[in-house]
């Protein structure tokens, strides 16, 4: 562990233990398509504000097929998958700094391999919505796996910076899908 | 007799007691798969999920890193349960494929390798379907839907790249860049190793038999569904 006190260290992945322990016990898009609530709506605007992004309106979208339309509209903000990514960059290099990358990336591995049981998810969602289409199980499987590994990189960097990352994985973890930035609205399936 | 019209080898356990050089090319098996996917996830895979022009297939493209991650994961615990050394079921321990060797640079690309490189693949988890070694042929059915997927993945974007002239150009240039490298895939004419596989049924085909499978199917692929030129290359490698 580089330059990080042993306790600190020992906390960090006890912190991350519990969370990817927590990862197949959430109703992974049990609210997708259902009415968002004030604090679904709150994450939301938390979200996009973590981001650095200028505030805009909260949407929700009615079904897996309008979530998919959402997903491949031309007009999607490039800004806010920039902007998460740049976190996500800065997160990994705090992460780095504090445990070392081969501990960083032996943790992200772990929550990597738990979270391929959400592709199993979305089709269990996609299935009670009455919709067979494996392409969209994996894309809803690769959004919230990707959900978890921002989420993961959040906690072992232990930055303020993470805080973005922290209100999307909390739609997540109520049941819904984060679909961004599209056309000026803030989606959430 | 081979050990295929034997008795198929059950187990890892019962690999034990299998001759040594039956043991010796399913390691080399494993360790290929092993390293091969995990490589591949590396420098195509995750690389394209900045490529990729929409969430969508953003998204979809970071499941099949996964996807192919998780093979590398599946191979490599089979490896260590068979007790090779951990550093050899990794691009840092044994040296991946050349194809590996050419960075990607652009979405149509990486469309194009999963048009070609996972058909080759298909071909060959195909031919471990029905191997002698019971551990790699159940292995090989595990991960053969989400073969067939990507495959099938590279051939819809490709079929909706090319409905554009721009689309259509990219798209050619990328295969006339990474097919030549395919025929390479299937190994040498006359291998040793080939022959030695064949002879336990740990493989059913030649080499020269896969490569020309292949070359028909991407044939039909290329110039029959999309329409496009395949470039000539030599078929031997």
């Amino acid at each position: 562990m580089s330059g990080t006190p042993r306790g600190e260290a020992d906390e960090a992945f006890a912190q991350l233990a519990a969370f990817i322990s927590e990862i197949p016990m959430l109703p992974w898009f049990a609210a997708a398509g259902a009415t968002l609530t004030p604090s679904a709506i709150a994450d939301a605007e938390s979200y996009v504000a973590a981001l650095g992004l200028a505030p805009c309106p909260v949407a929700p979208v009615a079904g897996w097929r309008a979530a998919a339309d959402i997903a491949q509209r031309p007009d999607w903000s490039r800004d806010w998958w920039h902007a998460e990514s740049a976190h996500e960059k800065a997160l990994h290099r705090r992460g780095a700094a504090r445990f070392g990358l081969a501990p960083l990336l032996a943790a992200l591995t772990d929550v990597t391999e738990t979270a391929a049981v959400l592709r199993d998810r979305a089709a269990d969602g996609l299935g009670r919505a009455g919709v067979d289409d494996e392409a969209l199980a994996k894309v809803a499987g690769g959004a919230a796996a990707q959900a978890c590994h921002q989420q993961a990189l959040a906690l072992l960097a232990g930055s303020d910076a993470g805080r973005a990352f922290g209100a999307k994985y909390a739609l997540f973890a109520a049941g819904h899908w984060p679909l961004g930035i599209v056309g000026g609205t803030c989606f959430v399936f | 007799m081979s050990v295929a019209a034997a008795a198929p080898i059950k187990s890892v356990d019962a690999l034990k007691a299998a001759p040594e050089d039956y043991q010796l090319a399913v390691r080399k098996i494993i360790r290929s798969h092993a390293v091969n996917e995990l490589y591949g996830a590396r420098v195509y895979d995750e690389p394209a999920i900045a490529l990729a022009p929409t969430p969508y297939l953003k998204w979809l493209t970071c499941r099949i890193a996964m996807e192919e991650y998780g093979h590398h994961v599946r191979f490599r615990q089979l490896g260590e349960q068979m007790g090779i050394p951990e550093a050899e079921l990794t691009p840092e321990g044994r040296k991946p494929l050349s194809i590996f060797e050419f960075p990607l640079k652009t979405w149509e690309e990486f469309c194009v390798v999963k048009l070609l490189a996972d058909l080759a693949e298909i071909i060959q988890v195909e031919d471990l379907m029905k191997c002698s070694f019971l551990p790699l042929r159940n292995l090989a059915k595990m991960t053969m839907p989400e073969e067939i997927f990507h495959s099938q993945f590279g051939k819809d974007t490709c079929t909706e790249l090319v409905k554009t002239a721009e689309g259509r150009k990219k798209v050619q240039a990328a295969i006339d860049h990474y097919f030549p490298m395919m025929p390479a895939f299937f190994g040498k004419k006359d291998s040793a190793n080939n022959a030695l596989y064949r002879k336990y049924g740990i493989k059913q085909r030649t080499n020269e038999d896969m490569r020309a499978d292949f070359l028909t199917r991407v044939r039909n692929l290329v110039e029959g569904h999309l329409k496009l030129k395949l470039p000539e290359v030599a078929e031997a490698a």
